[in-house]
């Protein structure tokens, strides 16, 4: 399989923070021939090892989040949904939006927008709250009981599709388009010698602030970690230093979350490399899985590469497929890179 | 079946002032069956089939084929299209969704969440603050492939889902259309004209010609019209509900519809079983206004199906209401005969 159409098969997964299943167990079908074990833990995070067969080898951990945003049903009146956040999810990105309820089997639904003339001209320009919205699931007040307990997670549903070029707009590419990158990297390694031990791990729960990543982490205690997360590319209505250009190739963390050690040689890398890269200077929290990583345990020299993306959060998600390779590319020439297990 | 022909229907483009493939579809369908097929200026498409016998007055059954959309307005430097709406829209629902002209798809973008400034996080863009992103990232390769007033729709996928629910973009007005093919694929009781009209989204444009040049003395507008019937919306500005009958109404923001045809269909509902339900609130418009004051005056009723989210890439219906529809616009025709 191809990083694209890995991409797009991990995207399509429905994984909510906290029901990460589905994900978890195609990630484990996908490593189990690139690595020597994979297992499933606690809470949900896949582990894969790859021994590099040197004695006393250091032990480098890659994340990639597999978790993504969505809602969870918290009441039902009159037949729809009421439902919660889980995650940072945007309300404007919600109303006449098709979910996916993960009953078993699924169902489907539509949030309902709030109809003009009942709205004000100040309510109109305000996006409604999450609590006040409901979900339209074409059923009757009892049918609906008897179909969706509370509590059931549900995902906005959206296909993965192709802008121009080789754009790609869809959903939860935060953070499944990362592991995808990383199986697609391993794979490029698969017959060269190393001189490291890798851990990959598709870690659970990062959206409601690295769960996963603070128990995978301590139990599989590497002596490096790069967390492989996506980051704001630059749109119209945001074009400041937060955000990065999409097609400009990996984005390398720099910052105290992050080990310089670490940064350095992802630079020097991309530079020896030609491979397009840009820096992404983080003043505190990367707001990703690093920040957990680098206190585990006695502290983990840890790094950070982020691939672009537009509109994070949201159904439609977009990304340039070149900067996944360059990414790729980055992470198979760093792991080459570790002579000796030495940074 | 009619849902089959819905299906078909709501996934064709056609926005006010682009019709084309909708009226390309429609005419195919009907050619086999129809004794005359006129098209003219603006985009209508009308279309003649004999029944048993004359109706005691001229007949007309109107339904418009065109959608709500977007209008491209400008190229920016970096690749982005600016737009319009096409027809009456609520940017509430835009953000966020995706569109479609022809072959090029794009998506209504938004800044992340994450990079909205606290006291503009829950703040609705202005329409002229929004872009569709195509993938390009600079002004020469989008203006290869898009030209500024381009019209473009939603795209969106078709579900069935609950309980007989039905979720597409431009459920407004193709179930009016795909009524009307059903009924002109059937042995009607009189003579009947067709119009499929174009332009209704942006003031029953089509309508006006249309109805001018049939010169019906009854007509009934086959419609979609607003349902608000969410817990939190209190009494009649629920309006109509779908899955509760077909929705007959007494007047719009348009339109005092003409009292003896209004009971004519209700008590036609009433003696077939046909669930109905009138609008509780006097809302929205169709090309009813057109049609009643065209040339000296029309006598014209209306029936509808219940839309959710109507102008939205995601109305929603029943098609236990659309198949209702069918059958009272068939027994109205009838009733022309006695």
């Amino acid at each position: 399989m191809d990083l694209k159409e890995s991409i797009i098969e991990l995207a399509s997964i429905a994984g909510p923070s906290g029901s990460e299943g589905a994900v978890a167990r195609r990630v484990s079908e996908l490593l189990a021939p690139l690595v020597d074990e994979v297992r499933i833990d606690n809470l949900g995070n896949v582990i894969g090892y790859k021994s590099c067969g040197k004695k006393g080898a250091k032990r480098l951990l890659i994340d990639a989040h597999i978790d993504e945003v969505g809602l969870i049903v918290t009441g039902i009146e009159e037949g729809f949904l009421k439902f919660s956040t889980i995650g940072r999810v945007d309300p404007l990105m919600l109303p006449a939006r098709q979910v996916k309820v993960l009953t078993d089997p699924p169902i489907y639904g539509v949030i309902s927008s709030m109809p003009v003339h009942v709205l004000t001209p100040a309510e109109m320009n305000k996006a409604a709250k999450p609590e006040d919205m409901y979900i339209d699931i074409g059923f009757s007040q009892e049918e609906a009981v008897r179909i969706v307990p509370l509590g059931t997670p549900i995902v906005l549903d959206a296909r993965v599709e192709s802008l121009q070029g080789d754009v790609l707009t869809g959903r939860a590419f935060d953070d499944r388009a990362c592991m995808a990158i990383i199986i697609d990297a391993l794979s490029a390694l698969r017959d060269r010698e190393l001189e490291v031990d890798l851990i990959v791990m598709g870690s659970a729960q990062e959206e409601l602030g690295c769960r996963g990543a603070t128990v995978g982490t301590f139990s599989v205690a590497p002596d490096y970690a790069l967390a492989l997360d996506v980051t704001h590319a630059k749109t119209p209505d945001y074009k400041r230093e937060k955000a990065f250009n999409l097609g400009g190739g990996p984005a390398i963390g720099v910052g105290p979350n992050v080990s310089r050690k670490l940064s350095d040689r992802l630079i020097a890398i991309a530079k020896e490399k030609g491979i397009p890269y840009q820096i992404e200077p983080m003043g505190g929290n990367s707001g990703t899985n690093a920040w957990v990583m680098q206190t585990s345990r006695e502290g983990i020299a840890t790094g950070v590469v982020s691939l672009p993306l537009k509109y994070m959060h949201s159904p439609v998600e977009t990304m340039k497929l070149s900067d996944a390779e360059a990414v790729s590319r980055l992470l198979g020439e760093f792991v080459l890179s570790m002579k000796g297990g030495e940074l | 079946m009619l849902i089959d022909t819905l299906k078909t229907l709501c996934a064709l483009p056609g926005a006010s002032g682009m019709e084309d493939a909708v009226r390309d579809f429609i005419i195919r369908e009907a050619r086999p069956h129809a004794d005359e097929i006129i098209t003219d200026s603006i985009g209508n498409l009308m279309v003649f089939k004999k029944g048993r016998k004359a109706p005691q007055k001229r007949l007309m059954l109107a339904a418009h084929m065109d959608e709500v959309g977007v209008i491209v307005t400008g190229i920016t430097d970096d690749g982005y299209l600016k737009f319009d709406f096409v027809g009456g829209v609520d940017r509430r629902v835009v953000i966020g969704q995706r569109v479609r002209f022809g072959g090029i798809l794009g998506v209504i973008g938004l800044r992340a969440v994450h990079l909205a400034s606290k006291e503009k996080e829950d703040e609705v863009p202005k329409t002229e603050d929004l872009y569709i992103d195509i993938g390009t990232s600079d002004r020469q390769s989008a203006e290869k492939i898009v030209s500024l007033g381009d019209i473009g729709t939603f795209d969106s996928g078709i579900l069935e889902f609950g309980d007989g629910f039905f979720k597409a973009k431009a459920i407004d007005d193709r179930v009016g259309c795909a009524v009307l093919l059903e009924l002109i694929e059937e042995d009607l009781a009189v003579d009947t004209w067709f119009a499929f009209t174009s332009q209704e989204e942006v003031g029953t444009r089509g309508g006006t010609v249309a109805a001018y040049r049939i010169e019906p003395e009854i007509a009934l507008i086959v419609e979609g019209t607003t349902a608000a019937d969410l817990p939190s919306v209190k009494g009649t500005n629920k309006i109509c509900s779908p899955g509760k009958g077909v929705v007959i109404p007494f007047m719009d923001k348009g339109t005092l519809y003409d009292r003896e045809l209004y009971a004519q269909l209700t008590s036609l509902a009433e003696k077939n079983g046909i669930p109905w339900q009138t609008k509780q609130l006097i809302a929205g418009g169709t090309d009813a206004a057109a049609v009643q004051r065209s040339r000296a005056g029309v006598r014209t009723a209306g029936i509808a199906a219940a839309i959710r989210n109507i102008h939205s890439p995601s109305c929603v219906g029943s098609i236990r209401d659309f198949e209702g529809l069918l059958r009272l616009a068939r027994l109205f025709i009838e009733a022309q005969g006695e």
